[in-house]
């Protein structure tokens, strides 16, 4: 097992079963998104990137609310991703990051679709620089 | 405006006389809610200090003024020969007049909320520097007077000796208690108001309903208090962070309103109930990424970590609640591990982080941290009891209807002579009269009586916890504000 996957490992408690249902190949396709960051924060900064999007998605935000087991996991993800964000990146990227949710939040509750999660999250993590 | 003269002795040479506690009897007594008081020296050698009044302080000060201004370094002032028209009473008092100069002889303190505006170890002093006389302060006050009361009040009695400050203790000079409660809650409803009024309606309006309802707001409060431990107070930053702290805990409530299909808060409409679970999913999120924005940038990282540490425990024990309602009622050890994390959590962090953004020691942050937690569990229990009475102006029963994880309902299921009917009634269907039943099985056991003293026992532990820090006048605030916790009816 690399660093890479030990420290992953130990921030998916209560999530395993998330991980293989989709949060990995989520988590992957971000690894991309953090490559201008310093090589040792990449992984839990796309691992935070992709817990927010699991997160939104589990609990329907934008379409057909979640029923109140999967929205108690997407608030589990979100909570997650805060945690990760406090402790392992810049107030910047904190504060990027909890702007992108901000948007796709209050367009879902104007009944705008704004666009993919992904878009909001990957300009979140270039602005966060 | 009120104007008055402040008269008093002093009994030394060179004394520090606190005149703390005789201007905001003044202040009182005038009825000025919001204004200034402005001071004027009417000597000579006579001063006016804001400092702390620490006894061994004021001597350092004593000591200052003697080597700057020395008795004895002979002064032309005291050349009577030399000078013309002098009273045969004339003191030799230059050193008094230069020290004087070192000092102020007038000062403007402002009043906000009928009492002065004053650090937490700023006393007000009149410094006698060729004493011992009769001294008399110019005082005048103006701003908003409480309505009538400017005519009322009535002019300070002459003559009356002032405290001396050697030997006084230092205390919380910094306001009283109550003052410091009156700004503190106002701070933070500003503060609310003003984040409100930046977000777009869709998501405002609901959260504005939830907070307009009211609500204990003892969450910022513990934020708010435990931000004047540390040796850096700010009131305006410590109010952010209790603002964006209830921000966080409606966020909670709108997604548990939703998970337990609750129709009314705070005798509201909830936000899923008026506005749809689509939109309530919505607010939860957006208030939630809010305040954990607005945490962020305050700036402080020990206080991010505190914050977001407890929003993780309360998701992760919100979803332990639901997965034991299949187990319901529970037992004691599955309760606490869900009231730690959905309640105590935040409350833990509210006073871990007010005292981390004043740059409290580690031992005072973890101490409060302790305190909050006892005092969370502690007020979950009150709260579960509230669901027993009649005259909390709540429904009762409503906990049992929705099947929420209750410890006097745990406690009567495990009692030996109502236990087996409270079990079988839980079991099945819920309507009124299962209902009806299992609350008269309650309140006919000794379960409240065993939650009333476990509550009670765990917030003398709380008190406990702020023995060992030194809090200053803040400890009975604290201590109160425990006991009040359990000690309800609503």
């Amino acid at each position: 097992m690399t660093a890479q996957a030990l420290q992953i490992d130990r921030e998916l408690e209560r999530l395993d079963g998330l991980w293989e249902d989709g949060l990995q190949d989520t988590y992957r396709s971000y690894m991309d998104a953090v490559g201008a960051y310093e090589p040792a924060e990449r992984p839990r900064l796309a691992l935070a990137a992709a817990l927010i999007e699991s997160g939104l998605k589990l609990q329907g935000l934008g379409g057909r609310a979640a029923a109140a087991a999967p929205l108690l996991m997407g608030d589990l993800c979100l909570a997650r991703a805060s945690r990760l964000l406090a402790e392992h990146a810049s107030q910047s990227l904190q504060v990027a990051f909890a702007r992108a949710i901000e948007t796709m939040s209050a367009n879902a509750a104007s009944g705008h679709n704004g666009g993919p999660v992904r878009d909001f999250l990957v300009l979140a993590l270039e602005n966060g620089r | 405006m009120i104007a008055q003269r402040l008269r008093f002795k002093t009994s030394s040479t060179t004394q520090f006389v606190d005149i703390t506690d005789k201007l905001r009897q003044e202040v009182r007594r005038s009825g000025l809610r919001m204004g200034r008081i402005h001071l004027q020296s009417l000597h000579t050698t006579v001063g006016l200090a804001v400092n702390e009044n620490e006894p061994l302080l004021l001597r350092d000060f004593e000591s200052l003024l003697e080597r700057l201004a020395p008795t004895e370094a002979g002064y032309e002032h005291d050349d009577f020969a030399r000078r013309f028209e002098i009273a045969l009473d004339e003191p030799v008092n230059g050193h008094a007049h230069c020290r004087q100069l070192l000092l102020t002889g007038f000062a403007t303190l402002l009043v906000e909320d009928g009492d002065l505006v004053l650090g937490r170890w700023q006393s007000v002093f009149a410094v006698e520097l060729d004493g011992p006389r009769t001294r008399e302060l110019a005082l005048q006050l103006d701003g908003d007077f409480e309505a009538g009361m400017e005519k009322l009040s009535s002019p300070i009695p002459s003559g009356v000796p002032m405290p001396v400050v050697r030997g006084g203790g230092a205390g919380m000079s910094g306001g009283s208690a109550q003052t410091r409660t009156a700004v503190d809650k106002e701070l933070v409803e500003v503060e609310l108001n003003r984040q409100l009024l930046a977000d777009p309606d869709p998501v405002a309006v609901p959260m504005r309903r939830l907070v307009e309802a009211g609500g204990k707001r003892l969450r910022p409060r513990l934020v708010q208090l435990t931000a004047h431990v540390g040796p850096h107070h700010d009131p305006l930053r410590a109010a952010a962070l209790a603002a964006a702290v209830e921000l966080l805990h409606n966020a909670t409530l709108i997604h548990d309103d939703y998970v337990d299909e609750s129709t009314h808060r705070r005798g509201r409409p909830t936000v899923a109930a008026a506005e749809g679970p689509e939109r309530a999913i919505a607010v939860g999120d957006f208030y939630f990424a809010k305040a954990t924005r607005l945490i962020a940038e305050i700036g402080n990282n020990d206080v991010t970590s505190t914050i977001a540490d407890a929003l993780e425990a309360i998701c992760a024990a919100q979803i332990d609640d639901v997965a034991l309602r299949g187990a319901y009622p529970g037992n004691h050890e599955s309760y606490l591990k869900v009231v730690r994390g959905k309640t105590a959590a935040l409350f833990a962090a509210s006073c871990a982080a007010g005292a981390q953004l004043s740059d409290a020691t580690p031992d005072e942050v973890e101490a409060l941290r302790r305190y909050g937690d006892l005092l969370g569990v502690a007020f979950q229990m009150a709260d579960d009891m509230v669901d027993f009475s009649p005259s909390s102006g709540k429904p009762v029963g409503l906990d049992i209807r929705q099947r929420v994880l209750s410890l006097p309902l745990i406690y009567a299921a495990e009692d030996k002579e109502v236990g087996p009917e409270v079990r079988r009634l839980l079991a099945g269907s819920l309507g009124d009269a299962e209902v009806n039943r299992v609350t008269e099985l309650v309140r006919s056991s000794d379960a409240l009586k065993r939650v009333g003293d476990e509550a009670r026992a765990l917030v003398e532990g709380a008190v406990h916890e702020l023995e060992a820090i030194e809090l200053d006048g803040l400890r009975p605030t604290l201590v109160g504000l425990a006991r009040s916790a359990v000690d309800r009816d609503s």
